[in-house]
């Protein structure tokens, strides 16, 4: 089920890209991105989200060996990562707004905006997934190593660590290549 | 919201019979021969459907003689045969007729371009300086190019006659050929829905002899004669109208609607809604929103002997 | 991931214990009842439809007719399209799929069963606020594929347009978790001894048909997400005069819209295939071949949406790739209709209301299907797209396509679904009305369009022949008109009748007949053996048994 809810909105992302790349050039992506975005910066971010990646990965392994207090423990890391990353996002874009690059200004502004935008929707729901693991966790459910319920919301999470990649990719590493 | 019987005087104009399949340019007469090709093996088709259904329902009805046979898996092969080869012999004559039709225009002027608006016709004739309204007049004879354009949303030309339609995209540029074979008009419409009055939006297109055309061209150079004579040409500044539409050679010089500077010789009004007559263009500026509602002109509330005036003047515009 | 085996069955059904009859419906998970109500929604939506086209075609009747105003029209011929597909056909064959599918495979529930509840209401509550909409300043009026940048603010400034998105938005969250619930039903919840390769032919479309919805609805949400950024905060995606694109949004429309009328097929060519065999008492002519051309279709769907756009000036090359491809997909889909004539062959053939349906549509979707292969002819489609010719085209497919899949399958599954039969003689009432009506109102369209006549015009000018045309195509609009409500009157008739002894009367092959009619709360309490394409026919035909 989970396989399949990723396939339906990695194609919905694809979209999203599509429509970022078709303004490229009309709407002249290479310097808006050289003048408000850094790669720097976000770079960190996106080492912190795919980290995230990495301590979902530890909470499945430590789940299936029934070690409850290490997957509690890396399934509040994981959460903290991710949070990290959404206030790294934020501020991102407090940024932006400063300098003036809002979603009505330009093509850039609507295209950047939206495809980050929707990225970190995905990411808030699922921290409030994870979140809801955790309560349960702690609560004493889902300890059973038989239960599925750790890796398919790990096939979520990654998925969204992936799509970050690609997106990443995409706004900010592309315009050094061409 | 629902009126019954409206109080319009609407005196619409003749058209005659419009069909695809009266083809009076050299790319409608490509795409018929397609279209005819097309439509015979479209009814043999559809009859060897009906046939063979009618023929089993006939043969196999529920009789108890019968025991059930199998029908050989060796008519798949017919079955899927017979389909891909009418599908690849189509798709030459498809691609064939494609570049016939529409041949890449490379870089070469236009010789008309049309800016369609919301929902009206604009023509500009680079070559000759000439920009007109709605009545479009192109020579027979000649492999013509027209260049389309969208001021606002999404139009679309098609004459039936002519072959083929294409769109008016907003920023971007559409390009048409038509060689028309013989002088005659002939009717087309806006066929991509374009708002409140897309039913209205209709095309007349006058095709000349070359002779007929570059008299039509001479005259329409020339700016709105006499404007001096008459109260008229005063109003139409003075109430504003020139700030949306053009009349050459007075003050009138906005192009928000369609130039008006040789209305007079136009045959219909509101692109093919109306006749061109001054009891017509009395109505119209009286009230817009009743004749064509939801159009952009707004209304003036200009007394009756204004509108008369006005109205009056615009058709002397020949 | 894990199959949900509901070995031990008595509790394992999420049942809802309650004596209210509102409440009961309001909180449901279960796919039978989940499915009525999906058809019900469909019922109620139709009528509106329907309502909406009689108007269009009333105030269509005579030239320069002043029945319904321009701004009133459009909007009606708005929600008339967006109400049709996605309001009607697409939750009449939904629900269908999920009321026949875990009968069919032997199931005794979806897989995920409150998910299929939210996916109903989510549907429901989209059409609710599209509808809404009329309430709130109007309904939105730039045509169902509401094409950039009309559908902008500075062009549309009604709030319509927002509550299409938005009830699409919703209704679209609502086909592609139902269409995960089926795939994920299909995949494991099957009974022991039905092999992919024995799977219904209904239930191998509703297969292929998931994976369509899922990979094709999301261009769609893309598409509605920008429109209502356009429109709500002022994004740049489609408005031209801001740099935004107009062909943006026909592409992502129709990457969506092409799928989608497969979507509304692959379920349609499913209830043919079982209705033809049943009432031919004969197994499918090529079982392999509909399966595998169906799996073809699908993905090819994917690659000839530009078939749309050829008068949108894209150029040449681009024009005749997507000449070829959709020239190609017309393959596939066509050479079923010989599959199922085949079928009919060497038969018992039982001319019930159902299977008149499904003769009809092998007539009405040739017709329709070789009207869809000219617009393929790149130049057929300049001269005639966006003109009658093509609405004469999408409603021989969708009505007589999609809608006759609907009727032929009340007929055939209403004594399942309820334990009663529909009237045989007031079903055949229903059929000539309705088939007579409906050919009369589109067959003339084709001529209509030849003659010039655009789509989406609230009026015409008196010109030879269209007064003549477009009145007897409005006649034909009032008989079906009233054949639909000859079917009402059938169907209230009937469900004021008894429930009948006999849960199998037109002697059919497949699972879902051996449960009751209707079936209980748990569908199966025992099964047959499952060796064969055709389980139940074995059962009651020990020594003549399919050996598939």
């Amino acid at each position: 089920m989970m396989k399949l809810t990723i396939g339906s909105e990695a194609i919905f992302f694809l979209c999203l890209i599509v429509a970022y790349l078709y303004f490229w050039k009309s709407g002249n992506f290479q310097k808006e991105v050289a003048e408000h975005l850094s790669i720097k910066t976000t770079g960190v971010f996106t080492a912190i989200l795919l980290f995230s990646s990495f301590s979902f990965w530890r909470a499945e392994k430590n789940h299936a060996r029934e070690n409850s207090k290490a997957t509690k423990l890396w399934l509040i890391i994981t959460i903290l990562l991710g949070a990290i990353f959404l206030s790294g996002q934020g501020h991102e874009y407090y940024k932006l707004i400063q300098e003036n690059v809002l979603i009505s200004k330009t093509e850039f502004g609507s295209s950047f905006y939206t495809l980050t935008g929707f990225h970190g929707l995905h990411v808030l729901i699922g921290l409030i997934i994870l979140l809801v693991v955790l309560t349960l966790t702690m609560q004493g459910y889902l300890l059973n190593k038989n239960s599925s319920v750790l890796k398919t919301v790990g096939l979520y999470w990654h998925f969204v660590d992936v799509v970050w990649i690609f997106v990443f990719t995409t706004i900010y590493i592309l315009p050094y290549i061409l | 919201m629902l009126f019954v019987w409206g109080n319009l005087l609407k005196v619409s104009p003749d058209i005659p019979l419009q069909s695809v399949l009266q083809s009076s340019s050299q790319q409608a007469e490509e795409i018929n021969r397609v279209t005819n090709y097309f439509f015979i093996a479209a009814g043999f088709i559809l009859l060897v459907v009906a046939v063979l259904t009618a023929y089993v329902l006939y043969k196999f009805r529920d009789n108890k003689k019968q025991i059930p046979k199998p029908l050989s898996s060796k008519w798949e092969i017919a079955m899927i045969g017979i389909p891909t080869l009418l599908v690849a012999i189509f798709l030459y004559l498809n691609i064939k007729t494609i570049n016939l039709v529409e041949p890449d225009h490379k870089n070469e002027t236009p010789d008309v371009i049309i800016t369609a608006h919301q929902w009206w016709w604009e023509a500009s004739y680079p070559s000759s300086n000439v920009i007109t309204a709605n009545e479009i007049h192109l020579p027979v004879k000649k492999k013509i190019l027209l260049k389309l354009l969208a001021a606002d949303v999404i139009h679309d030309w098609w004459i039936p006659q002519f072959g083929n339609k294409m769109d008016m995209v907003p920023n971007q540029e559409n390009f048409l050929w038509i060689n028309i074979k013989k002088p005659g008009e002939y009717y087309g419409v806006c066929s991509e829905f374009c708002g409140a009055q897309h039913t209205h939006m209709r095309l007349k297109v006058v095709a000349q002899s070359e002779e007929d055309y570059q008299n039509w061209l001479l005259q329409h150079q020339q700016p709105a004669m006499n404007a001096a004579s008459f109260g008229g040409a005063q109003l139409f500044i003075s109430k504003t109208c020139g700030n949306c539409h053009r009349i050459n050679g007075t003050a009138a010089r906005g192009t928000v609607g369609p130039d008006l500077t040789h209305l007079g010789s136009r045959q219909t009004l509101l692109a093919g809604l109306l006749e061109n007559n001054i009891q017509n263009l009395e109505n119209w500026i009286k009230d817009p929103q009743q004749i064509k509602p939801g159009a952009y002109m707004p209304d003036f509330h200009l007394d009756d002997s204004t509108v008369k005036s006005i109205a009056v003047y615009l058709n002397s515009l020949k | 991931m894990k199959a949900i085996l509901l070995d031990n069955i008595e509790h394992d059904l999420p049942v809802v214990h309650t004596d209210k009859k509102i409440l009961y419906w309001l909180s449901t998970v279960d796919h039978k009842a989940i499915g009525k109500l999906y058809m019900l929604a469909a019922l109620l939506f139709f009528i509106i439809g329907g309502i909406e086209a009689l108007l269009m075609r009333t105030q269509l009747a005579v030239a320069n007719n002043h029945f319904l105003p321009p701004d009133a029209y459009n909007q009606i011929f708005t929600m008339h399209g967006v109400t049709m597909i996605f309001f009607v056909m697409m939750p009449a064959l939904l629900g269908l799929t999920v009321y026949l599918v875990p009968l069919m495979i032997g199931a005794n529930e979806m897989a995920f069963p409150r998910l299929n509840a939210f996916s109903f209401w989510m549907t429901f509550f989209g059409g609710l606020l599209l509808y809404f909409s009329f309430a709130a300043g109007g309904a939105p009026n730039a045509g169902w594929f509401n094409y950039a940048p009309l559908n902008q603010n500075n062009y549309s400034n009604s709030p319509g347009i927002n509550y299409y998105a938005m009830g699409l938005l919703l209704g679209g969250i609502g086909s592609v978790t139902t269409a995960i619930n089926i795939i994920v039903t299909i995949l494991k919840l099957r009974v022991k001894g039905m092999t992919l390769k024995r799977l219904p032919l209904f239930v191998w479309m509703a297969l292929v048909n998931g994976f369509l919805i899922i990979a094709a609805m999301p261009s769609l949400n893309a598409a509605l997400s920008m429109l209502l950024l356009d429109r709500l905060m002022e994004a740049h995606f489609f408005n031209t005069d801001a740099g935004g694109s107009a062909l943006l949004w026909q592409h992502l429309f129709w990457m969506f819209g092409h799928p989608e009328v497969y979507i509304l097929i692959l379920p349609a060519f499913g209830i043919y295939s079982e209705v033809f065999q049943v009432f031919s008492q004969k197994k499918i002519f090529g079982y392999v071949f509909v399966a595998a051309s169906t799996v073809a279709i699908g993905l090819l769907s994917f690659g000839v949406w530009v078939h749309h756009m050829f008068a949108a000036g894209l150029g040449n090359t681009v024009d005749s790739f997507f000449a070829a491809s959709s020239m190609l997909i017309g393959v596939p889909t066509g050479v079923k209709i010989f599959n199922w004539i085949g079928t009919m062959y060497g038969g018992k053939i039982r001319l019930t209301t159902s299977m008149m349906f499904a003769v009809a549509f092998l007539i009405e979707f040739t017709i329709g299907g070789l009207s869809g292969i000219g617009f393929s002819i790149v130049p057929i489609d300049w001269q005639l797209t966006d003109s009658y010719f093509v609405v004469a085209h999408l409603h021989y497919v969708f009505v007589g396509g999609s809608l006759f899949s609907v009727f032929a399958a009340l007929f055939y599954w209403f004594p399942k679904i309820t334990g009663r039969q529909l009237n045989e003689r007031s079903g055949k009432w229903f059929f000539w009305l309705f088939v007579i009506g409906f050919n009369l109102t589109f067959f003339l369209q084709h001529f209509l369009g030849l003659m010039g006549m655009p789509r989406r015009v609230y009026t015409y000018q008196d010109i030879p022949y269209y007064t003549l045309l477009n009145l007897l195509s409005s006649a034909g609009a009032y008989l079906m008109a009233a054949a639909a409500i000859v079917l009402m009157y059938n169907i209230y008739k009937t469900m004021k009748g008894e429930v009948m002894e006999n849960k199998d009367p037109w002697n059919a092959f497949t699972l879902e007949w051996y449960a009751d009619s209707p079936p209980g709360e748990k569908n199966f309490v025992d099964i047959p053996v499952v060796s064969s394409r055709r389980p139940f026919y074995d059962l009651k035909n020990p020594h003549n048994r399919d050996y598939d």
